[in-house]
């Protein structure tokens, strides 16, 4: 079998498996460890992608930086928010912060 | 035979990565799930080792294993509620029929392009230096990397902002 569509099948499964755990997790905290996988998904495909085709390698490679880069940073934003949430509303599930004010 | 032993590395990735993933959605304890996460994490390494990218395999565990998933275990201690685990509780079935439809639709849909038109592949991945990636971040994707940086910057400086504000006993 064709070696990208095996790399591509992996990422794939960890796409879907983080977007099943992101619609199946209550606590934001779960959800945040689903988005990690489906980031890390992504770096794969795009590292599969250029390593294994004619495309420009060195472009892949910084372009799978660039997803780790923004991971980190998407990761400590949410930690900021999630002691936000919790210091206000006590607990950090989606039910708990799902109502607007008004 | 190196082949071969690529192919058991790969079936052996995949089975972290599997194991690691259906763990890390499915535990009860958000502990264990950041277990799993890095399983996972240690197999989408082995994977950038296989493909020849030594550098982003140790980007992978630097970052990910190193900084991302001590961000995550901070924000599971530091908002642990006193009255267990959220994610124990039992939900009804619907909740897992649209979870399972949120992840087949794209991925079945996915799957259906990457095996319907595939692009031919290499055997053998290309093999870059670490100086043409140096040379190309500061080169041809200088601006890509100033952003990045600049991000970076903007989401530990609103983290600490975000996270300082209430110290003062205001609401």
């Amino acid at each position: 079998m064709n070696p990208l569509v095996l790399y591509q099948a992996v990422a794939i499964f960890l796409l879907c498996v983080g977007l099943y755990g992101l619609a199946y997790r209550k606590t934001f905290v779960g959800m945040l460890i689903c988005v990690e996988l489906m980031l890390n998904g992504a770096g794969l495909s795009i590292v599969a992608a250029a390593q294994l085709t004619a495309a420009d390698s060195a472009l892949g490679q910084l372009a799978a930086l660039l997803v780790m880069g923004l991971a980190a940073a998407e990761a400590t934003l949410v930690l900021a928010i999630l002691i936000v949430v919790a210091r206000r509303f006590g607990r950090t599930d989606q039910d708990t912060v799902a109502e607007l004010r008004g | 035979m190196m082949e071969n032993a690529a192919k058991a590395l790969f079936a052996f990735y995949c089975l972290a990565i599997a194991v690691g993933a259906i763990g890390a959605v499915r535990a009860e304890n958000l502990v264990r799930a950041l277990v799993g996460l890095i399983l996972a994490l240690f197999g989408v390494a082995g994977m950038y080792l296989l493909l020849d990218t030594p550098l982003l395999a140790l980007m992978q565990l630097l970052i990910y294993a190193g900084a991302v998933v001590v961000l995550v275990f901070f924000a599971i201690m530091l908002t642990r509620t006193s009255d267990g685990f959220d994610e124990a509780r039992p939900r009804p079935m619907r909740a897992y029929l649209f979870a399972l439809l949120a992840a087949a639709v794209p991925g079945l849909i996915l799957a259906w392009t990457v095996t319907r038109h595939p692009v031919p592949s290499e055997a053998k991945p290309a093999a870059v230096g670490v100086a043409l990636l140096g040379k190309g971040l500061l080169e041809n994707y200088v601006l890509a990397f100033e952003l990045i940086s600049v991000v970076l910057l903007v989401a530990m400086s609103g983290a600490v902002v975000l996270a300082f504000r209430h110290k003062g006993g205001g609401k």
